[in-house]
């Protein structure tokens, strides 16, 4: 029997270029600076670990539920 | 000044503006170019600062063969930007001549419906682990297999004969978090996105106890140099 998606499956379903993809870029990958400055980053790092990358940005999550 | 992107070449044409509306400019250094904004601090990471740095990226890469976006909120100094190009040349040349004229795809691996496939992988290093001897030798083994673990993705072994044609490098992430099992990043010659999907959907239905889900073209993010000290 086939387990139904979980929300996290059914936003990454989408064919549209996805958040999951954009903080996986933006924000996890790409050359850090020695000396950088990233004021502000270090909640969304930890966000982003906590879902395990999974990107639940809330106007992603909230867009679905309407 | 906000960094955006390191180049290999300076581009001709005009390079527009950044995340804050702040004209473009470029710092070279060490035949490398790094296209920034004047700002003194970077933008409250938000979906609009995102999706706008990396739009900023994309619109580098199209006027720039060689580009290796930084990562979000990078600020600096120009003569502390200019003294870590000049340190980090060998390495940035490197990374720049890798992704000259490619872009990236993204091929993120899910759980399916189906049983997974057995990870012939992770068994045959479970076998060594059990007959090895030695308390040093199970730990080399366990550490072996947790490494291979990280960089291979046994299930795409019967989609590699369609891609390996397309792809030029790979770095993977395995996912600890069901659904999700792996991410892997594939470098491309740019033009090939249609051709790298259409390799996918043809190779899926091959691929057992997985789903796939491709994104792409990007700029390389995920084959920049790993943060040098």
């Amino acid at each position: 029997m086939s387990r139904p998606p979980a929300v996290s499956e059914a936003i990454l379903d989408e064919n549209d270029t996805s958040l999951l993809d954009l903080v996986d870029n933006v924000l996890t990958k790409g050359v850090v600076i020695d000396g950088e400055i990233m004021l502000g980053l270090a909640g969304v790092d930890l966000v982003y670990l906590r879902l395990s990358a999974i990107l639940c940005a809330a106007d992603r999550i909230t867009k679905h539920l309407r | 000044m906000y960094v955006y992107a390191i180049l290999g070449d300076a581009p001709t044409a005009p390079l527009g503006h950044g995340l804050a509306g702040e004209p473009l400019t470029l710092l070279r250094a060490a035949d490398l170019v790094a296209a920034v904004g004047a700002m003194d601090e970077p933008p409250a990471a938000s979906r609009e600062a995102v999706l706008g740095h990396d739009a900023v990226v994309r619109r580098l890469s199209d006027v720039s063969a060689a580009i290796l976006p930084t990562r979000f909120g990078m600020v600096d100094d120009a003569s502390a930007l200019t003294e870590w190009l000049r340190a980090a040349a060998d390495v940035l040349g490197d990374a720049l001549r890798l992704v000259a004229g490619r872009e990236q795809m993204t091929l993120h691996v899910f759980d399916g419906d189906e049983p997974p496939a057995v990870d012939a992988v992770e068994r045959t290093d479970d076998a060594g682990a059990e007959s090895a001897s030695g308390p040093g030798t199970r730990y080399l083994a366990l550490r072996r297999r947790q490494r291979r673990r990280e960089e291979s993705v046994p299930e795409l072994a019967p989609l590699r004969g369609r891609l390996d044609a397309l792809v030029v490098a790979e770095r993977t992430e395995r996912r600890a978090t069901p659904p999700f099992r792996a991410t892997v990043y594939h470098l491309i010659e740019r033009g090939r996105s249609a051709d790298y999907r259409a390799a996918v959907d043809a190779g899926h239905a091959l691929v057992r106890g997985v789903r796939l889900r491709v994104s792409g073209p990007w700029a390389p993010y995920a084959f920049a140099p790993e943060p040098l000290s």
